[in-house]
C-alpha cells in the first residue's frame, strides 16, 4: 500500500545505485533509466511511475514536462512536484542539490517529502564525492590540462571554479568526449580567440 | 546624457539556452556592453527550459534568456511553481521553423512544386496524413513555447487534427537531429540553429517557418521575477539598456562574422555555430534582434500567447479570457521599455 513506483533518470552510476538502495530500504519499487534514450516517452508510459526523480541538468526535463500537457489523450501522468507541494524550502534545497522530481497527480505530499529528502541528501553527498573522485581518478597530466582550461574559463567567463568545471562537464556530455580532451580543445579555442573579445 | 545610475547590485548571473537567439547576452558580455553599464555578468548555460524557470524562480539566477510564453506561464503557475515574472525587453523576433525528415520531405515534393505556397503544402500534407495508416511523429521541445503553439496552429489551420492525425511528442534539442535521421521522428518545430543544421547536414527539408505561420512575433525575452525587478530597479534598467545595445550590434550585418566567432566559443554554442555563418536557409526565417518594434515587450503579443495557451487546453476554466489584457500588462512591461530605452 505504501509502496511507490519510483523512476530514476540519471547518468551517474554511483549515485543511481546509492539512491536506489536507499529508496528500496524505504520500501519503494525503483526503476532506473539512463537518460540517453529517445524512448523516454514510452518508458514513462510503461512504468507508470508515482514519482520521477531526475538530474536537474538533464535536457529530458523538458520532455517530461511536455508529456503532461501535450496530448489530451494522455491522462496527465506526472506534474512538476512544486505544483502540489507549495513547499518552497524543499524546492529550494532540491534545486541547490541539483535534483528535480515529477509526481503523479493526487499523490499525498507527505509520502513524497520523505523520498525528496532522501534524494536531496544523496545528490548533495554525491557532488562532494564526485569532486574527490575526479581528483583521484584523473592522471597528473590530464589534471594539469583540466586545471588550465578551468583557469582560462574562469578568466574568460568571470565565473567561479565550480561553474568552470560545470561548463567543461557539460561540453564533455554534449560532445560525448572525455574531460581532458574537451579541456584541451577549450584551451585551443580560447588561446586562438584571445584578443578577439574586448 | 543622464547621470549614471546608482546600481543596487553589480554582479549578476543570467541563464541561457544554447540557441542562436542567446546572441544578445553573449555579445553584451563579450563586447563589453554589460561593463559599460556597470554590470559584471556571468552567463550560465542550461540544458532545459524547466531549469531556466526554476533557477530564476528561486533566485539562483537574476534573470534569463526566456521563451516569450515563459514569464506568462510562470506568473500563472502552469506546470510549475507559481512565480510572478515579467519582461521589459524582447531579445528577438521570429526564428523558428518546421523541418521534415528528408524522406517525408521528398515524398511530399512529388506533389509540391513550390514550398512557398502554403495552401498547397497544407493540402498535400493533409492528403498524405489522411491516406497513410501510420501517423507522422512530430516533435517539439517544450509545451510553453511558440514552437509548440505554431506547430499546432499550422496543423489546425490546414484541417489536420493535432490530437488524432499526427503524434506529438517531446524531444530534447540535442536529440532532434539524430532522431530525425534515424527515423524516430518525421519532423519537428524548433528554433535556430536546429533547422539550419538539419538542412546543412541534408537530413531534413523545411516545411514552413514560424514567420510564415504567424507573421512577425516576439520569440525570446529577458525574463526576471517581479520580486527581483522591484528590489533592483536601477540594475534592471542597466541590464535592459546593455542588452538593447547588444541587440543593435547583433542585428548589424557588418558584425556577422565576429558574431559567429563569439558564438562558437566553448561556453556558448560551441561547434554548432561554426557551420552556420555562411548559410542561408531556403525559406526566410526573418529572425531579427533589433529594428522597428522588435525589442518592445508588447502586451498585445502577451495576449496573443495567452489565447494560444487557451486553444491548446493549457489554461484552466478559472482563467478568464477577459483578464488576459490585465495579466499581459503586468508581465509584458512596454511602459518600462519605453521609459528606459526610447
Amino acid at each position: 500500500m505504501n509502496r511507490l513506483n519510483v523512476l530514476l533518470i540519471d547518468d551517474e552510476p554511483e549515485r543511481v545505485q546509492a539512491l536506489k538502495e536507499a529508496l528500496h530500504s524505504l520500501g519503494h519499487h525503483v526503476v532506473c533509466q539512463l537518460p540517453n534514450t529517445t524512448h523516454l516517452n514510452k518508458r514513462v508510459e510503461d512504468t507508470h511511475p508515482d514519482i520521477v526523480i531526475i538530474d536537474m541538468d538533464s535536457p529530458n526535463r523538458d520532455t517530461l514536462e511536455s508529456m503532461s500537457t501535450m496530448s489530451k489523450n494522455n491522462p496527465r501522468p506526472i506534474v512538476f512536484f512544486a505544483e502540489q507541494q507549495n513547499d518552497r524550502k524543499t524546492m529550494s534545497d532540491a534545486i541547490n542539490a541539483g535534483v528535480s522530481a515529477y509526481i503523479s497527480d493526487g499523490l499525498q505530499p507527505d509520502r513524497v517529502k520523505a523520498i525528496m529528502d532522501t534524494a536531496i541528501a544523496h545528490f548533495d553527498a554525491h557532488s562532494s564525492l564526485r569532486a574527490e573522485l575526479e581528483k583521484a581518478k584523473t592522471q597528473l597530466a590530464d589534471r594539469k590540462v583540466i586545471e588550465k582550461a578551468k583557469g582560462m574559463l574562469m578568466k574568460h567567463q568571470g565565473c567561479d571554479e565550480k561553474q568552470a568545471f560545470e561548463t567543461l562537464r557539460k561540453l564533455a556530455m554534449d560532445r560525448g568526449q572525455k574531460l581532458p580532451d574537451v579541456a584541451q580543445s577549450v584551451i585551443d579555442v580560447l588561446e586562438l580567440t584571445n584578443g578577439l573579445s574586448k | 546624457m543622464s547621470a549614471p545610475l546608482t546600481l543596487e547590485k553589480n554582479n549578476l548571473k543570467l541563464g541561457f539556452v544554447a540557441l542562436l537567439d542567446c546572441a544578445p547576452l553573449v555579445v553584451a558580455r563579450e563586447k563589453g556592453f554589460f561593463k559599460r553599464h556597470g554590470l559584471d555578468v556571468v552567463l550560465c548555460k542550461e540544458s532545459s527550459w524547466a531549469s531556466i524557470r526554476d533557477k530564476v524562480s528561486f533566485g539562483l539566477y537574476d534573470g534569463a534568456h526566456m521563451l516569450a510564453p515563459m514569464p506568462l506561464a510562470s506568473t500563472l503557475g502552469l506546470n510549475g511553481n507559481k512565480t510572478p515574472m515579467m519582461t521589459a525587453l524582447a531579445l528577438s523576433q521570429n526564428g523558428t521553423a518546421i523541418t521534415l525528415s528528408e524522406e517525408f520531405h521528398t515524398l511530399l515534393s512529388k506533389t509540391i512544386d513550390n514550398w512557398e505556397d502554403d495552401k498547397l503544402v497544407g493540402e498535400q500534407f493533409k492528403k498524405q496524413v489522411k491516406s497513410s495508416s501510420v501517423k507522422p511523429v512530430m516533435a517539439t521541445v517544450y509545451p510553453y513555447s511558440n514552437h509548440y503553439y505554431q506547430l499546432r496552429y499550422w496543423l489546425e489551420q490546414h484541417g489536420i487534427d493535432a490530437e488524432h492525425d499526427v503524434q506529438l511528442i517531446a524531444v530534447p534539442p540535442t536529440q532532434m537531429i539524430p532522431s530525425l535521421s534515424n527515423g524516430a521522428i518525421d519532423g519537428y518545430c524548433v528554433g535556430e540553429p536546429w533547422n539550419s543544421l538539419a538542412l546543412i547536414q541534408k537530413i531534413g527539408g523545411l516545411l514552413t517557418t514560424g514567420h510564415k505561420i504567424w507573421g512577425a512575433h516576439t520569440e525570446k525575452v529577458l525574463g526576471v521575477t517581479q520580486e527581483w525587478a522591484a528590489a533592483y530597479p536601477n540594475t534592471h534598467q542597466a541590464l535592459v539598456k546593455a542588452l538593447y545595445e547588444a541587440c543593435q550590434w547583433v542585428e548589424d550585418i557588418n558584425n556577422k562574422e565576429e558574431l559567429y566567432q563569439l558564438l562558437a566559443l566553448p561556453p556558448y554554442l560551441d561547434q554548432a555555430a561554426t557551420t552556420l555563418s555562411d548559410y542561408t536557409p531556403p525559406l526566410a526565417m526573418k529572425q531579427h534582434f533589433a529594428g522597428k518594434q522588435v525589442n518592445v515587450p508588447d502586451p498585445k503579443q502577451g495576449e496573443f500567447i495567452l489565447s494560444q495557451m487557451l486553444d491548446c487546453g493549457q489554461l484552466s476554466d478559472a482563467d478568464n479570457p477577459a483578464d488576459f489584457a490585465i495579466i499581459s500588462r503586468t508581465v509584458y512591461r512596454q511602459d518600462l521599455f519605453q521609459k528606459w530605452v526610447s
